[in-house]
């Protein structure tokens, strides 16, 4: 499963050193709504980072800021050096910032289509070449779906490679768009709840894909996730929001043990029962994943 | 070499190169009529690519592609034409070669598409259908008064094609083929037919490369489509200056099979049918969208021409249903059967006929999930 991190270094751009990503007291308003309140947190090079919370506590609007989908009204993100704050979504993507959506979004097409445009921002073939069907064009077109080809297989997605999207089940398809975010050679991957929805065995599938991607590639990874379970065991590190406030960081252990965290996300008064344990958190948002949908 | 010559010999490609030859071998057996109903079909069909390539791929209603086949059509007019008197108007015109000036409308058009690109980036949907609406009327306008150029409500004549002396004309030189006398038509059959593959190549190269999946990728969802890198913006107004150069082409080609080029043709009514032939061809598929020409082209000439023979048809100028009415009863018919039987449009129909011989060839041999594909949605 690592045989990806191997061959990585043959298209990605030459420095690929994972620099810190770093929030700065960010704040998102609508209409008087404070989604996000001086948010800062910080991803180490490497990491897995939860951002965890309630419904409604920031987690997306946090991932939305991060991927310049939504705009910060204060405060900054870096990434390393480049400020992020500011740029258009597909200059982010192209600094090496790449994510997944709570629902699904993938285009019609196979699986090697919507890798494929991963590789977007890899690429240059434009309308001219690609309409005469330059061999530059065709020859980038087919090194780079050997590429996707390896991040498929790398994700378990080889033998469903060339099929359309809209026949393949839901966790299939939750992970085809973890690949295709793969494909864009990442330095951050943002995973907007990768497991949601999925039974057991997905789940277990994704949390193994994920621990493989961090250890195989060496990029950051920040997790919005409800299953608490999962993030008991993947993150290094876990940053708390509610109402839009971070209320808590630190390591898993440090956060199930913070009275605030117990108090805002598991829920006051039977925090007896809840604390510390994993599986109840797990229960109770299985429960907050089916409302949802 | 050899994988060359293997996919040549595929089913497809051999039903495409049959395809052509029979198109090439038609201008030999078909009346005027039917001929000028072909270049006609081969005209829209140009259209149609770049509709579908704006409206199927990038999923940006417009309804002002007449502005565009205007723009083209004119366009050619003036660059090849020459300064004169038409009909009561004094006209004037840049007398360029003529494959210069098809050249030089087809870029025209790209560039007022290109022009129409702050607009339709910050409209969506319906808001981007009605605003293109307005091109219409402004096209209108300017074509029944900027006479110099388009020689007023009459129209104006449109130079006939000429490379290095050979015109498309029925003279000049005479021309004789294997019997055949090649007159206008004949000649003009064969530039439509090389613009017409020259026009599917491309289209089909975009959709498959780079560009055709960020388009793609805008009409499902921009938000995505820019977190994967995809400047959406810029894309989409290259999708309107594509589709408008296939739209100026069209009409180039148009202008010159009318020969003579009238403000009147150019109304809301064209832009309708242009989008009718994408839906009935099958949004986003380019052989959709020549399949939809040619179904809105030549089908109603075709009940047209026919429909004197049905029963309970009378003679024109009779009580009952004449052969007209009869006519665009079954264009009618057959659009609403088309839609309701296939929602893929003609494309989709033609990949669910072909589906089934391919899985028994053994092709698509990996496991097929038992979900039961949702209708039209690959279109």
């Amino acid at each position: 499963m690592t045989h990806a991190a191997t061959t990585h270094k043959t298209d990605a751009e030459p420095d690929f050193t994972v620099p810190e990503l770093a929030v700065r007291a960010v704040t998102v308003r609508f209409a008087g709504l404070v989604a996000l309140d001086a948010v800062s947190f910080s991803v180490a090079p490497g990491s897995i980072h939860a951002v965890i919370g309630p419904n409604g506590a920031g987690k997306s609007t946090c991932f939305n800021v991060l991927s310049g989908v939504y705009r910060a009204e204060r405060g900054t993100v870096h990434l390393g050096d480049r400020e992020l704050t500011g740029l258009p979504p597909h200059r982010i993507a192209a600094l090496g910032v790449a994510r997944t959506f709570q629902n699904i979004v993938l285009t019609q097409g196979t699986v090697a289509d919507n890798l494929m445009l991963g590789r977007h921002a890899l690429t240059r073939a434009g309308f001219t070449a690609t309409a005469l069907h330059l061999p530059s064009a065709v020859r980038e077109q087919h090194r780079h779906r050997e590429r996707a080809r390896e991040i498929a297989e790398f994700l378990d997605l080889g033998a469903v490679f060339d099929q359309p999207v809209t026949l393949l089940p839901y966790g299939v398809r939750k992970r085809v768009e973890m690949a295709r975010a793969l494909c864009m050679e990442p330095k951050v991957l943002l995973l907007d709840e990768p497991v949601a929805g999925m039974n057991a065995d997905e789940r277990l599938r994704t949390a193994e894909a994920i621990t493989a991607v961090r250890d195989g590639l060496g990029i950051s990874i920040v997790l919005v996730e409800h299953d608490m379970g999962l993030i008991m065991r993947l993150a290094d590190e876990v940053t708390v929001l509610d109402f839009g406030r971070r209320i808590a960081g630190g390591t898993p252990d440090e956060v199930r043990q913070d009275p605030a965290v117990v108090r805002a996300y598991l829920g006051a008064g039977d925090d007896g029962d809840n604390s510390g344990n994993g599986r109840n958190g797990d229960n109770g948002d299985a429960r907050e994943n089916e409302e949802r949908q | 070499m050899s994988d060359r010559l293997a996919a040549l010999l595929r089913p497809a490609a051999l039903g495409t190169l049959a395809g052509l030859v029979v198109l090439a071998a038609l201008p030999f057996y078909l009346t005027d009529f039917w001929l000028l109903t072909g270049l006609f079909a081969m005209a829209a069909a140009l259209g149609a690519i770049g509709l579908n390539l704006l409206s199927g791929t990038t999923g940006q209603l417009s309804l002002g592609h007449s502005f565009f086949l205007a723009v083209g059509a004119y366009g050619y007019i003036w660059f090849a034409g020459d300064d004169g008197r038409s009909g009561t108007h004094d006209v004037t015109g840049l007398g360029l070669p003529t494959p210069i000036a098809l050249v030089a409308a087809v870029l025209l058009a790209g560039v007022m598409g290109g022009l129409f690109s702050p607009i339709s980036g910050r409209l969506r949907g319906m808001y981007l259908g009605v605003a293109t609406l307005a091109l219409v009327f402004i096209g209108e306008h300017v074509m029944n008064n900027a006479t110099t150029v388009t020689g007023g409500y009459n129209g104006r004549a449109a130079e006939p094609m000429t490379f290095f002396g050979f015109t498309l004309t029925d003279r000049e030189p005479h021309l004789e083929v294997l019997g055949i006398e090649f007159g206008a038509y004949e000649r003009l059959w064969y530039l439509a037919l090389v613009l017409l593959v020259v026009g599917v190549v491309v289209a089909r190269n975009l959709l498959r490369g780079r560009p055709g999946r960020a388009l793609g990728a805008v009409r499902d969802s921009e938000i995505a489509a820019a977190v994967m890198g995809v400047p959406v913006a810029r894309y989409r107004s290259a999708a309107f200056v594509v589709s408008s150069m296939y739209a100026g082409l069209a009409g180039v080609l148009l202008a010159l099979v009318f020969g003579r080029v009238i403000p009147d043709y150019f109304g809301l009514a064209l832009s309708i049918d242009y989008l009718a032939m994408i839906v009935i061809g099958g949004l986003g598929s380019v052989g959709g969208a020549v399949a939809g020409a040619a179904f809105v082209t030549v089908l109603p000439q075709l009940f047209a021409h026919y429909a004197g023979a049905l029963p309970l048809v009378t003679a024109t100028g009779t009580d009952g249903i004449g052969p007209q009415e009869a006519s665009r009863y079954l264009y009618g018919a057959a659009i609403v059967l088309v839609l309701l039987f296939s929602p893929g449009g003609l494309a989709g129909l033609a990949r669910r006929t072909a589906a089934p011989r391919r899985r028994a060839a053994g092709h698509g041999a990996t496991s097929r999930p038992r979900t039961k594909e949702p209708q039209g949605a690959d279109t």
